[in-house]
């Protein structure tokens, strides 16, 4: 393709140019903190969510083994969304099902996020462990982290949630180190970095002090979306029946024992279902905002 | 363009003859294959390895309550669990090529359990993925059109949020919506005489729920690689020649964004055959869902095995697939 530069412009992009040259380096400051505070104004749905699935257990009307109602009640004065397949109340099991859900998702997200910035910025600046942590992302793609959940366990089954977590942690660490580094490499690549180095700056002050800082948008992007897939992986996983077990109340066992009964209740199914999707959802719009802006000026078309 | 260079490439020590020989591009193509292979390879011995050092194994987990530790030895040998690792690996492995995935811990052959279902969730994975690829190209191209604008901010936000719904979820709320409220659509799949489902319709709404998180994730991909491509000169050159907007993106852009797009959808096709598994459960749905949420209740590991092995395989064909696409778009643009 030969780019003729004696090409006249379009008459369109004659009359936009001066837009862009009659404020000189005026806008930038309030934009980038416009779009800050937008992001929090995002990330805020995420955070009162968390916060009422936590605190939910406080507000529950009755216990969560103890049936209040007829199996597959509709919603009454009793129970405000209705009796699951036992007669016990939704609302209370709705309210008592997310705490743990979350709380096994945050671990496995902050376990995650922590090893793979460690690990992705050693990456970078060791380019000999860089070249293994592609190795091991290649590899992780090729075993659904469904199936390597599953088969961990089953072969751990006496471990309730520890192994759904672990598999979790495990299976999800190398495609996170990838982002890191790709992220890093910029980074460490640039001049400072490289003084630093043969200042003999020491190993972790390079990591902590020069490179870590400049990932914060990257690694708290990154946490956001480790915490959507691990609620993605340990609701899968309870939903097969691994993890918690029955009568503990769980959003996304709620949902598998109380499918039969979609007909005469829906709320049984529906809610958790809805609880569930607001959840992840909401988080990974709020991750989205958090995520770096994309650096590369685009052509318009 | 600078390709993200993948594992083995740079490191691997022995460099590929690139234009060598008579046939240069099937020698790359070898090469290619051979590595993903080995990476195949090793993810078989990491399963198997894991199988060996986590604790319980098929024959006490299929065992009856009384059953005397005599039992349970005869029917280790059964089973064959008494050999060596070693030797065991090895007959697995060398089976593996032959079609062989072992035995289940009811000492049938993996293989003849599996060859019902199997191509029952190839059917629905297959016009899962297809709806996913067409979908994102459109979504992505169409968002690309006017960088920006509202129609791209929309798709945005819709592609972020539908790559995070649990695929289940998803199909409690189509489900609920087509099937309870409306009554459009079959809630349940009824399987005919030969295995398969007994009418199409019944495919629907599996498929979609299967379909829509992975057209979210890929629209995003092919909008992030059509804005790489936005900003390269050759882009830019064309916007000045005044070409139209649609031969921009079809002759000048989506070519470049090509490799992108083929690993995402590799990519996708694990993400939905593990979503599969769920969302066979919830339609009653004839496939290896059904299968393996029985694996999980008898606890029959090498069941589970043998299908990451099959799944492993699929997975590494798109992915090469998709390496030489990479390979194709890069030799036609250096």
């Amino acid at each position: 393709m030969t780019v003729e530069t004696s090409s006249p412009l379009r008459p369109r992009r004659i009359r936009r140019a001066p837009k862009t040259v009659r404020a000189p380096g005026a806008p930038p400051a309030p934009k980038r903190r416009g779009r800050r505070s937008h992001a929090l104004v995002r990330a805020l749905p995420a955070l009162l969510l968390t916060a009422l699935a936590l605190t939910g257990p406080l507000w529950a009307p009755h216990r969560v083994d103890e049936p209040v109602t007829a199996p597959y009640a509709a919603p009454d004065g009793a129970a405000a969304l209705g009796g699951d397949q036992l007669g016990r109340d939704v609302l209370s099991r709705l309210l008592h099902g997310g705490a743990p859900l979350i709380a096994t998702a945050l671990a496995v997200a902050v376990l995650v996020t922590g090893a793979a910035t460690v690990i992705g910025i050693l990456a970078v600046l060791r380019p000999r462990l860089g070249r293994w942590v592609e190795r091991a992302a290649d590899l992780a793609i090729l075993l659904p982290a469904v199936l390597g959940i599953m088969l961990i366990g089953l072969a751990w089954p006496a471990g309730g949630r520890l192994p759904v977590a672990a598999a979790a942690t495990v299976l999800g660490i190398p495609y996170a180190v990838r982002v890191v580094a790709a992220a890093a490499a910029p980074v460490a690549a640039s001049g400072y970095v490289e003084a630093a180095a043969v200042g003999g700056e020491r190993l972790w002050y390079l990591m902590v002090r020069e490179v870590l800082p400049n990932l914060r948008a990257t690694v708290l992007a990154l946490f956001g979306l480790r915490f959507v897939e691990g609620v993605y992986v340990v609701s899968v996983a309870a939903f097969l029946q691994l993890g918690p077990q029955p009568p503990e109340a769980d959003w996304a066992l709620m949902i598998r024992e109380n499918a039969p009964g979609i007909m005469l209740n829906p709320w049984a199914v529906g809610a958790p279902c809805l609880a569930i999707g607001l959840l992840a959802v909401s988080v990974n719009l709020a991750a989205d905002a958090l995520a770096p802006a994309r650096t590369t000026p685009e052509t318009a078309l | 363009m600078t390709p993200a260079p993948t594992a083995g490439g740079a490191a691997a020590p022995p460099a590929p003859p690139r234009a060598a020989g008579p046939l240069p591009g099937l020698g790359r193509a070898a090469w290619l294959a051979a590595r993903r292979l080995a990476m195949l390879t090793v993810l078989l011995a990491a399963v198997f390895a894991a199988i060996e050092l986590l604790p319980g194994d098929a024959a006490n987990a299929t065992s009856e309550r009384g059953e005397t530790a005599a039992d349970m030895a005869a029917r280790r040998a059964a089973l064959g669990l008494d050999r060596p690792v070693v030797e065991r690996f090895w007959d697995w492995m060398t089976g593996l090529p032959a079609g062989d995935l072992g035995t289940t811990a009811h000492g049938q052959p993996v293989t003849s359990v599996l060859a019902g279902p199997f191509p029952n969730t190839l059917l629905l994975g297959t016009l899962a993925l297809t709806a996913s690829i067409l979908g994102a190209l459109a979504l992505g191209s169409w968002a690309a059109l006017r960088p920006g604008g509202r129609t791209d901010r929309t798709i945005a936000v819709l592609s972020t949020a539908a790559f995070a719904l649990p695929e289940f979820v998803l199909s409690v709320a189509l489900l609920l919506v087509f099937s309870l409220w409306t009554g459009w659509l079959p809630a349940v799949t009824l399987t005919g005489a030969d295995g398969t489902p007994a009418s199409w319709d019944m495919l629907l709404l599996p498929a979609l729920a299967l379909a829509v998180p992975q057209i979210g994730w890929n629209t995003r991909i092919v909008r992030g690689a059509l804005a790489d491509q936005a900003a390269l000169p050759h882009v830019r050159a064309a916007v000045l020649d005044g070409l139209p907007r649609h031969r921009i993106l079809t002759h000048h852009m989506l070519p470049g964004a090509l490799p992108a797009i083929a690993v995402s959808t590799a990519t996708s096709a694990g993400m939905l055959l593990g979503g599969a598994v769920v969302v066979e459960t919830l339609f009653n749905y004839p496939g290896i869902g059904a299968v393996l949420s029985g694996a999980i209740a008898d606890r029959d590991t090498p069941l589970v095995a043998g299908v990451v092995a099959a799944t492993g395989a699929a997975i590494s064909i798109l992915l090469l697939l998709a390496d030489l696409v990479r390979e194709r778009v890069l030799r036609e643009r250096p």
